[in-house]
């Protein structure tokens, strides 16, 4: 379903006009959520992508461990999520601690 | 009669650490530092884990991400680098400057750990083209994990 929307745009006293735009991307990103996945590497120790999630997310201990033990038995793990500049947010404060991370769509 | 490990970070009060590194590692950290900055600004091929992808099937909005990330990461990284070459040679620690200070660590252990080709479930096979970068990875394994184990109690 395309996303169509109408602005009236008013300049002064000039002629109202209406101008239909379809913007099916950007209403995607701004409505639909996004979700931030850490993906399982064999460098990184496992204490440490726990103190991480915990520092950055303030998850408690047992939290933390349960996605660290995701990431790393199932492969990835979902962390957390919002908007699409949230979930960036998140994803830039991952990279700078050195954690594969990446965002994507709610399924 | 139970022994107890002596730690080299120990936690001495809120965002406060001791630490007991000998002079040679403090040495080392500086110069694995150095050598960090020095791969920065060559943009070396083993880096890519410290810069990944955001949006690996999106290369346009991956690239747009890219605009602001990589520059803020070597920002943040060299930040680091020089935050360790100034506190190397202290016994008290902030939060902030252990941060760092693990930060350092294990942004190296990453750049040896692509260079050795770490895989899960495999044994690393160790001979003499290898075997100092092994040495010095497993001894950065070593003191990021007496830095996590000072910092969890902290949190």
């Amino acid at each position: 379903m395309n996303a169509r929307s109408s602005l009236h745009i008013t300049a002064g006293d000039q002629q109202t006009d209406t101008v239909v735009v379809e913007d099916t991307d950007t209403l995607t990103d701004e409505d639909l959520p996004w979700q931030v996945i850490v993906w399982n590497d064999p460098i990184n120790l496992m204490p440490y992508v726990t103190y991480v999630l915990q520092k950055l997310f303030g998850y408690s201990t047992e939290k933390a461990t349960s996605l660290m033990l995701d990431v790393h038995e199932k492969g990835r793990a979902i962390v957390s999520g919002g908007t699409r500049s949230e979930a960036e947010r998140d994803v830039h404060r991952l990279h700078s601690h050195g954690l594969w991370a990446t965002m994507e769509h709610e399924s | 009669m139970a022994f107890k490990r002596s730690r080299l970070i120990s936690r001495t009060g809120p965002g406060l650490f001791k630490v007991t590194f000998p002079p040679h590692i403090r040495a080392f950290l500086v110069q694995i530092g150095s050598e960090l900055d020095s791969a920065l600004d060559a943009n070396h091929p083993a880096l890519t884990r410290l810069f990944p992808t955001a949006y690996p099937d999106d290369a346009e909005r991956d690239a747009g991400y890219q605009v602001f990330a990589h520059g803020a990461l070597i920002d943040q990284r060299r930040e680091a680098i020089r935050h360790v070459a100034e506190t190397a040679d202290a016994d008290e620690l902030t939060l902030e400057t252990l941060s760092q200070w693990m930060r350092v660590i294990n942004d190296t252990r990453l750049v040896l750990g692509t260079i050795l080709d770490v895989s899960d479930g495999e044994e690393m096979v160790v001979d003499g083209a290898n075997e100092e970068i092994v040495d010095v990875y497993e001894l950065l394994g070593y003191l990021l994990s007496e830095i996590i184990e000072a910092l969890q109690e902290d949190l």
